[in-house]
């Protein structure tokens, strides 16, 4: 059974579209991740255009993060002050990238800068993931526990505009998070991601925040930054496909319970390099795609139909 | 119903109507819908040769039928090797090319003949006949002659891996000798907008009576109601995506709620 869809302007089998949502949003609901760094090379892949992926898992990543704050939030795990900072970052970037991502349109190069970044974005999370578990997996056979520092100073705590986040006891300058916002609004509203796993590693590192509120508030502004980006999509690009994104919602907000539900039943790490070895594996395919030589090397784009 | 008693009754009336012409036509649509669930439709075009009846096809005479869609700009890009990465680097604009054009006739048809009488866009196997100067074309930084055929194969090679340009021969039926028909296939990936057939009688190389007429082909159903509102109202449309995601994180938040008190 297939469904026409109005934006991307083809079909595809809705029992695929599901399967696609359903195990992306397991994998996200497992792991505290988005999903949009899996969602739209897999849909790119499908044939979908590489703008209406874009734009579209922006959309679902509004409903997957909505659901995962209200989680969060009912355990006061959201510092919705830190989200409100991040957020000013965000509005400017997002608005920054949708301005990239149309001039990239017209200049036909949107698929080459999309690939590329994905590969390095996925090269870097494979890595980066395999190495964690490894070692966690090496300290655990061990028996080996590992210390962190609680607290430090770094240069962050010379800049100005110092304010107080009360939920993250944290005295710091707006400007690091302001700047952390607006790197991750370019990057959702270039490709499609909601930036979970470039934020969380930076809200920690950069702003030591406590990571037990990392998590929600990531979340939290993910979800202003997306709709954002859908919205810019929506009336910039014409790229949002509303029923690829209804479908994907769907089976992705059910795969991210049975996916939650999952992690509270199985090892975290052995599962943590399966994925790192999905997504290293969908990072070559994407270098294969730039390195080898295509079939036909022209390629055809209609501008505007004259009717 | 007998499809040559639907033919003969119909001929009757557009004989009535144009008894000066040689060449008689008639075909099944109007207009052809395109919903989700449309897979491509056969459009039937049929005619006679002679208006009177009586008088027979002879080896001489041939039917040529050309079926022009909609204009639409195009850009063609060129991939080429950039230290080992394949990217788009030079491209060709080529405006109000038609988004459909099909070329079948009873015999086969010389490119001399097609460019003489200013028909057919195929004619790619001998591009030097080609006239440049009627298309309207935006080389860009594509200089030389060779160059520039490869991108115009390219779009027509890639217009007919969509199935949207095709050329054949022998596909047209003769009935009777005076009565012909071609079912001429219209897959889904076609653009929507007016289309034009050209019926050509042809007699001993010269085009001795020819025929157009227009059908429409319309977008239907509510993935077209939603591409027209998504281009109409882009804002709404975009405000009404963040509803439904919105409605959906929601209660999925919800459901899970219940689903960890069990």
């Amino acid at each position: 059974m297939s469904i026409y869809l109005p934006i991307a302007e083809l079909s595809v089998n809705i029992i695929l579209l599901l399967s696609i949502g359903g195990v992306v949003g397991f994998l996200s609901g497992m792991f505290g991740l988005g999903g949009g760094f899996l969602m739209t090379p897999i849909l790119i892949f499908m044939g979908i255009p590489t703008n209406v992926a874009v734009a579209t898992s922006a959309n679902q990543i509004v409903a997957s993060s909505i659901s995962g704050t209200i989680g969060y939030w009912r355990q006061g795990l959201v510092d919705f002050k830190m989200g409100g900072v991040l957020l000013i970052g965000s509005f400017f970037g997002s608005i920054l990238g949708v301005w990239i991502f149309s001039r990239l349109v017209v200049l036909g190069q949107i698929d080459t800068v999309i690939s590329i970044l994905y590969f390095a974005l996925l090269t870097s999370i494979g890595l980066i993931m395999l190495i964690e578990s490894s070692q966690v997996i090496r300290d655990r056979v061990r028996r080996k526990t590992v210390k962190r520092k609680i607290h430090y100073h770094n240069w962050t705590h010379k800049l100005p505009f110092k304010m107080k986040f009360y939920k993250s006891k944290l005295y710091i300058s707006a400007i690091p998070p302001v700047i952390i916002g607006f790197v991750i609004g370019i990057l959702s509203a270039t490709m499609g991601i909601g930036g979970t796993f470039i934020l969380i590693p930076a809200m920690i590192y950069f702003l030591r925040m406590p990571t037990s509120k990392v998590i929600g508030t990531s979340l939290f502004q993910i979800i202003f930054v997306t709709a954002l980006v859908t919205l810019l999509h929506a009336t910039t690009t014409f790229a949002v496909d509303a029923v690829l994104a209804f479908f994907l919602i769907i089976a992705s907000v059910i795969g991210a319970q049975l996916g939650v539900l999952a992690a509270n039943k199985l090892r975290g790490e052995e599962i943590r390099a399966l994925l790192a070895i999905i997504v290293l594996g969908v990072a070559t395919k994407i270098a294969l795609d730039l390195l080898v030589e295509p079939n036909e090397i022209f390629n055809i784009s209609v501008i505007r139909s004259l009717f | 119903m007998n499809f040559k008693i639907f033919l003969l009754t119909k001929l009757f009336v557009l004989f009535l109507i144009s008894s000066a012409s040689a060449l008689v036509i008639g075909s099944d649509e109007e207009e052809i819908y395109i919903d989700a669930n449309f897979s491509g439709k056969n459009l039937l075009v049929f005619g006679a040769f002679y208006s009177d009846p009586s008088q027979a096809r002879d080896d001489k005479s041939d039917i040529l039928i050309e079926v022009v869609g909609p204009s639409e700009d195009v850009v063609i890009r060129k991939k080429e090797s950039f230290f080992g990465f394949w990217l788009n680097s030079k491209s060709v604009g080529f405006n109000d090319v038609p988004g459909f054009y099909y070329l079948s006739s009873t015999n086969e048809i010389t490119n001399e003949f097609l460019n003489e009488n200013n028909i057919g866009l195929l004619n790619k196997k001998d591009t030097q006949l080609i006239d440049w100067s009627a298309l309207n074309i935006d080389w860009g930084n594509v200089k030389n002659q060779k160059e520039k055929d490869t991108f115009y194969a390219a779009l027509i090679r890639t217009k007919e891996s969509e199935d949207v340009y095709r050329k054949v021969n022998g596909e047209i039926q003769i009935i009777d000798g005076n009565l012909f028909r071609s079912y001429i296939e219209i897959p889904n990936t076609v653009p929507v907008g007016q289309y034009k057939v050209n019926l050509y009688l042809i007699i001993d190389n010269k085009i001795s009576n020819e025929y157009s007429y227009n059908f429409m082909v319309t977008r239907v159903g509510i993935e077209e109601a939603i591409y027209s509102f998504s281009k109409n109202y882009p804002l709404i449309y975009g405000l009404i995506s963040l509803l439904i995601a919105i409605i959906i994180g929601l209660s999925g938040a919800e459901v899970f709620k219940r689903f960890r008190k069990i």
